[in-house]
């Protein structure tokens, strides 16, 4: 019924409806306490305010930083409950959006909500807002109806696929949220097309990387939670083109975006109060390992130069490393075995890793406090838990591969019982460790996106102290290369490296560890090898010292 | 009058249902449930299943409840205002006392008339752009037509029970009690007319720019199947969104026989 021009009032028949009955059958009812009890109980959950945060009130145990309640505060008071998260790695982007959440649910305004995240995320989202939130979220399993449960999450894999994909379309949802949210930026992908053909009501994508290349990628964006605030796609072309630069130039457009998209950084929140100090260790091969070192290095066999590449690096690892690969591509390949065979025999003599016993020399100096250590080899992640069991210290493996419970009991053996956690890269992402603050990376990643993931594990949102990093490599190997020439030049320990993805997607580089690779791989001699690195770094540097300093950060508010 | 002990509260939820319970220290205590409150709080249909197919009684569990956050590392549950407990309970209060009957109790050795009282407890919704909510207690007599506001505190002062007292008697209603429960629609509709508009206004206004914009973006739109299609159903979405809504909804309410000298 219409009432008051474009008011809609819905009045409730079903109490008397029922009313009538119980007073026609004269019964059952309530005593006097219950009745008042059901008062007081509507006069706590009812929302007296349109505005602020009720949620607040709900979750006494949460202590939300202020910029995760500021966050949630303006996308419910004047974003409307649709908008882009784009807060950098380890700010709390996931608290942002379950405070959101819970404050619609709070408010009965969403029943039925679906959040899309990467599979590996699945069962953490879904943790995390039943331990934070209290909001009673399932991941999807096989053969669940979609229809049946209120708070669903699922992966994008599953979602899209049919018959889940048909079914979602059906549904009505109240809230809708996609996780990593990058990967919708093609506007001709099944996966953006699936998400913008979603009913949603309120809409929220998270992503630490809104603008990676292309300015029509936030065009798309912004078109899957307003169509129409950025124009239609041919004025926007013809307006800015797809060149990321206009977005410098341009204040209006700027000032568009931000009506949509907030985004926090370390540089703003109090998260920088807690400083990362980082240190490089520096060690030598002993010769007998330098001597293998060497002679993997002048193998001119025609294995591919991009295995060789391996190898090396293998054997700054850990002997076990190498000599496991080493083993496999002798299976693989008939007639390496004559001449890996000799390296072998060398490396099966080589008394313990040199980096091994320096992490022994570092555990002295750090003391009783936590350590994470990471590798990037599961045969080495093998041999230092051995290593540091020989030398008392207490240590427990992490992999990304491990199933969630494992991961679980893994975490919390380190936060209770063990002193290290040794972690391979795989394990990098998605598990918290604010309890710890010291960091060895015992190799190096050459990729510094991954770097900083491993490095967010513990510099993030509830980490209280400063953290302490330390960086082992080896000397005269490829290990000094990337040091000297990616890590410490371009100064990416000390920056954080929110601006390196932008970087990289302008230079048309879409992964720089094989990148890397193919540099050392392609290069007949370490010097032209580090050469090619010089100029790579060079040009990310001057892209770096030309891009308007902290551009993206003044996107959100 | 929103819950502000929520010890006192807890007290008086699971005394009403006949649980016994024991005070262990300050801020925390435990519950024995009955049958009747083990399952409707505690989950396990199929135990209950079971254990009446055996043939046996049953045993409810106890709880240990915590209202003091100092001690919440304690054994038990901590309950606070946002734990899934409290939102369980007030959801079973809200599903199963929706109704009552009451009788005002009066110390007499003469007959003594009680009038009959339409007590209506009315949740009063605004959703645009946001959403609020109002909660409005109103009594109607349903003999002569008078109408109180904020019932419920009037009444939390008198003594009230499921029966009648000795030498009491009732008056019956002239106006019936769907005819009184249409009064006081009509009175809270005629509130709502009277109201700060604002809030609507505003959420129509975003509404019609947003459905505006929308309309912009699929103008000449030739790479899209069914442009069409997309287009309504993301209007609808914007219509869910902020369209402007009022809704009432009656939380509980009963028929309160009172002396006439009480409501003066």
């Amino acid at each position: 019924m219409y009432w008051m021009g474009h008011v809609k009032l819905n009045k409730d028949d079903t109490f008397i409806e029922e009313f009538d009955k119980v007073i026609e059958r004269e019964g059952p009812f309530t005593s006097w306490d219950l009745f008042q009890l059901t008062y007081e109980a509507e006069l706590t959950t009812m929302t007296s305010d349109f505005d602020g945060l009720r949620s607040l009130d709900y979750l006494p145990h949460v202590d939300f930083l202020p910029h995760q309640i500021d966050t949630a505060k303006q996308v419910v008071e004047h974003m409307n409950g649709r908008a882009i998260l784009a807060d950098e790695v380890g700010l709390g982007k996931t608290i942002e959006a379950g405070l959101i959440l819970k404050e619609y649910m709070i408010r009965g305004l969403v029943k039925k909500a679906l959040i899309i995240a990467p599979a590996s995320l699945v069962n953490q989202w879904t943790r995390e807002l039943n331990e934070k939130f209290y909001i009673p979220a399932i991941a999807h399993r096989k053969n669940y109806p979609w229809q049946d449960y209120d708070v669903l999450v699922t992966s994008m894999d599953t979602a899209k696929k049919n018959p889940h994909c048909e079914e979602i379309k059906q549904i009505n949802y109240d809230f809708v949220l996609v996780d990593e949210a990058h990967k919708l930026k093609n506007h001709k992908t099944q996966n953006y097309q699936f998400v913008r053909s979603l009913k949603k009501k309120y809409c929220l994508l998270l992503t630490a990387t809104p603008v990676q290349n292309r300015l029509v990628d936030i065009f798309n964006l912004v078109s899957i939670l307003k169509p129409g605030h950025l124009g239609n796609y041919d004025s926007f072309i013809k307006q800015y083109g797809k060149s990321r630069h206009k977005l410098k130039q341009d204040a209006y457009l700027k000032q568009l975006i931000q009506q949509v998209m907030i985004r926090n950084t370390r540089k703003e929140t109090e998260l920088s109060q807690t400083k990362r100090h980082i240190e490089t260790v520096w060690v030598n091969f002993s010769e007998d390992e330098q001597s293998v070192y060497d002679s993997l290095v002048d193998l001119t066999e025609p294995f591919t130069s991009f295995s060789k590449v391996t190898f090396l690096r293998e054997l700054c690892s850990s002997r076990e490393a190498c000599f496991l690969s080493l083993q496999k591509y002798a299976k693989n390949e008939k007639n390496s075995q004559s001449y890996l065979e000799p390296v072998m025999n060398k490396i099966e003599q080589l008394p313990h890793h040199v980096k091994a016993q320096k992490i022994v020399e570092l555990m002295e100096k750090i003391g009783d406090e936590k350590v994470i250590i990471f590798t990037e080899y599961r045969a080495t992640q093998f041999y230092l838990q051995w290593y540091l069991q020989q030398h008392n210290i207490t240590s427990v493996p992490y992999r990304g591969g491990f199933k969630r419970g494992k991961k679980d009991w893994m975490r919390q053996l380190f936060e209770n019982h063990a002193q290290v956690l040794i972690a391979t890269e795989a394990g990098g992402e998605g598990i918290n460790l604010q309890f710890c603050n010291h960091l060895i990376n015992y190799d190096l990643p050459w990729n510094p996106m991954r770097l900083e993931q491993r490095i967010g594990r513990i510099h993030r949102y509830g980490q209280d102290n400063d953290v302490h990093i330390y960086n082992i490599a080896i000397r005269d190997t490829v290990e000094e290369h990337v040091m000297n020439l990616l890590y410490e030049k371009i100064d990416l320990f000390e920056k954080v490296i929110g601006d390196l993805d932008d970087i990289l997607a302008e230079l048309e580089i879409n992964d720089i560890e094989t990148e890397i690779q193919s540099i050392f791989s392609e290069s007949s001699s370490t010097g032209e090898a580090k050469i090619k690195l010089d100029n790579l770094t060079s040009v990310i540097e001057s892209t770096h010292s030309n891009h308007a300093i902290g551009e993206d950060q003044q996107y959100g508010n | 009058m929103a819950i502000k002990d929520l010890k006192q509260f807890l007290e008086t939820y699971f005394t009403a249902h006949h649980c016994t319970i024991n005070e262990k220290e300050d801020g925390v205590f435990t519950v024995q449930l009955t049958e009747e409150l083990d399952r409707a709080l505690m989950n396990r249909p199929f135990y209950w299943h079971y254990v009446k197919k055996m043939g046996r009684p049953g045993q409810p569990m106890e709880l240990t409840f915590i209202t003091n956050p100092e001690k919440r590392e304690q054994k038990g549950e901590w309950i606070h205002f946002g734990s899934p407990r409290l939102q369980q309970i007030m959801n079973h209060l809200k599903n199963n006392e929706c109704f009552t009957q009451l009788f005002q109790k009066v110390e007499t050795t003469e007959r003594t008339a009680l009038f009959p009282w339409l007590v209506l407890n009315v949740k009063i919704s605004y959703k645009g752009k946001q959403k609020k909510d109002e909660i409005i207690s109103i009594g109607l007599h349903l003999v002569n037509g008078t109408m109180k506001l904020e019932m419920m505190d009037i009444l939390r002062d008198l003594p009230l029970q499921n029966t009648i007292s000795n030498f009491c008697y009732t008056i019956s209603p002239i106006i019936k009690v769907r005819s009184g429960f249409y009064r006081v629609e009509a009175v809270l509709e005629d509130y709502l007319q009277n109201q700060d508009q604002e809030w609507a206004d505003e959420s129509q206004k975003k509404l019609d720019e947003e459905v505006d914009l929308l309309k912009h973006f699929y103008v000449d739109r030739t790479d899209l199947e069914d442009p069409e299609d997309q287009m309504k159903r993301e209007i609808d979405d914007i219509k869910k969104r902020y369209e402007p809504t009022v809704t009432m909804q009656v939380i509980n309410g009963g028929i309160f026989y009172l002396a006439d000298n009480t409501m003066n």
